[in-house]
């Protein structure tokens, strides 16, 4: 790969994904492309993208794409995060709603082991939610849709217990049960894209996304998180994860890491 | 402050090797036995905080162990995670009705063996 490649992909990244693809990633970008030039049946990884650069094929730009995006995630990441919505928030809301379903957004679910933790936590505490997971990846949609994981990938952060009750056991893979498949809804969704109608949710996850977002285009990724969001609802972003300098639409929630409501100058505009 | 203590009990040494490595950069101090006899040996002077146990061993087996050890004076305390090469769901649920905190299939890595420990709230 040239570095006017990466030049390319880096503005690709941005101008597609709102993604900063910084360039420590030169050899890793390079490595994740390889089984994508093999897939759309180029030689090379150079081949793949100079025919991109001649003539920017819509599904090939976005596999390229994608490839490039960080797809890590595990179950419960962020332990203290579950267990914040599963206990508190979640009984509180429930009931605020007077068993009307809590609609819970997974912004960013990667492979899907955040909307599967955000179930479960939802049947462990007896509260009815809608669970919407989007990502801007085809492919992590897919393995978040089939609910399949390994045994490396299912005792990451689940407790056998918990396992065994949520999830059935098929040759090598834990499958999540039909109780748990019929609480997640899995979209594609791109996150620098404005709401274009007024769903909006009572909890939104985006943790770890952002924090590869690029600096400029961070302000709208939150903006329209915002507009997501009903007034008195909760975002959640990774432990060491901060709008601040980037938007003034949420505010920290002292003494818990990572969880924002929405500022009192986010509401006035609204009104 | 005293360091808190793991017991690894699996018969192969290169296991032992890994979950130690692991173990001790999560703050423990650890010891080792081969089998469920010579574990149990070890419990009857001082009982660990956590034990690490495989299921399959000559002498006495992972699940021998654990009822005997569950019937020892302060046997109720340790946390005990089963770590065994076996994945199917009903002997997964087997251990844990026998008195297992958690159960790790092996092959495990140290970020799962780290929120096992999470999880259990042995860290």
């Amino acid at each position: 790969m040239s570095p006017d490649d990466f030049d390319r992909l880096q503005s690709l990244m941005v101008s597609r994904a709102g993604f900063r693809l910084t360039r420590d990633r030169m050899k890793l970008a390079e490595h994740r492309l390889g089984p994508v030039a093999r897939r759309e049946g180029f030689e090379t990884v150079d081949a793949m993208l100079g025919s991109l650069w001649a003539k920017p094929v819509a599904s090939l730009g976005w596999a390229v794409i994608e490839a490039l995006l960080n797809p890590e995630t595990w179950f419960r990441r962020d332990r203290v995060s579950f267990d914040t919505f599963g206990k508190e928030l979640l009984p509180a809301l429930g009931k605020a709603r007077g068993g009307q379903p809590v609609k819970i957004w997974s912004a960013g679910c990667s492979t899907g082991q955040e909307a599967w933790s955000l179930a479960i936590a939802a049947r462990e505490a007896g509260v009815a939610v809608e669970i919407v997971a989007t990502d801007l990846s085809q492919r992590a949609l897919e393995k978040a849709r089939s609910g399949a994981y390994t045994g490396f990938e299912i005792q990451r952060g689940l407790k056998a217990e918990t396992m065994l009750r949520h999830f059935d056991q098929a040759e090598d893979a834990w499958i999540a049960n039909a109780e748990l498949r019929a609480m997640v809804h899995f979209a594609r969704a791109n996150l620098i894209d404005a709401p274009t109608d007024a769903h909006r949710f009572d909890i939104i996850f985006c943790r770890h996304v952002l924090g590869d977002a690029d600096p400029a285009r961070r302000g709208e990724m939150f903006d329209n998180l915002e507009r997501r969001l009903v007034d008195d609802g909760c975002l959640f972003l990774g432990p060491d994860e901060q709008p601040e300098g980037d938007s003034i639409a949420f505010r920290p929630v002292a003494g818990r890491k990572g969880l924002f409501v929405k500022s009192p100058t986010a509401l006035r505009r609204v009104a | 402050m005293t360091p808190r203590t793991c017991l690894i009990v699996d018969d192969s040494r290169i296991i032992r090797k890994v979950a130690r490595r692991i173990v001790e950069g999560l703050g423990f101090e650890v010891d080792e036995a081969a089998d469920g006899s010579e574990a149990l040996a070890f419990c009857g002077g001082v009982i660990p905080e956590v034990i690490l146990l495989d299921w399959s061993m000559p002498v006495m087996d992972g699940m021998t162990f654990l009822r005997r050890l569950r019937a020892l004076p302060g046997g109720l305390a340790p946390k005990v995670l089963f770590c065994t090469i076996e994945t199917r769901a009903e002997r997964i649920a087997e251990a844990l009705s026998a008195g297992a905190d958690d159960y790790v299939m092996k092959p495990f890595d140290g970020e799962i063996l780290t929120s096992k420990f999470a999880e259990v709230g042995a860290v």
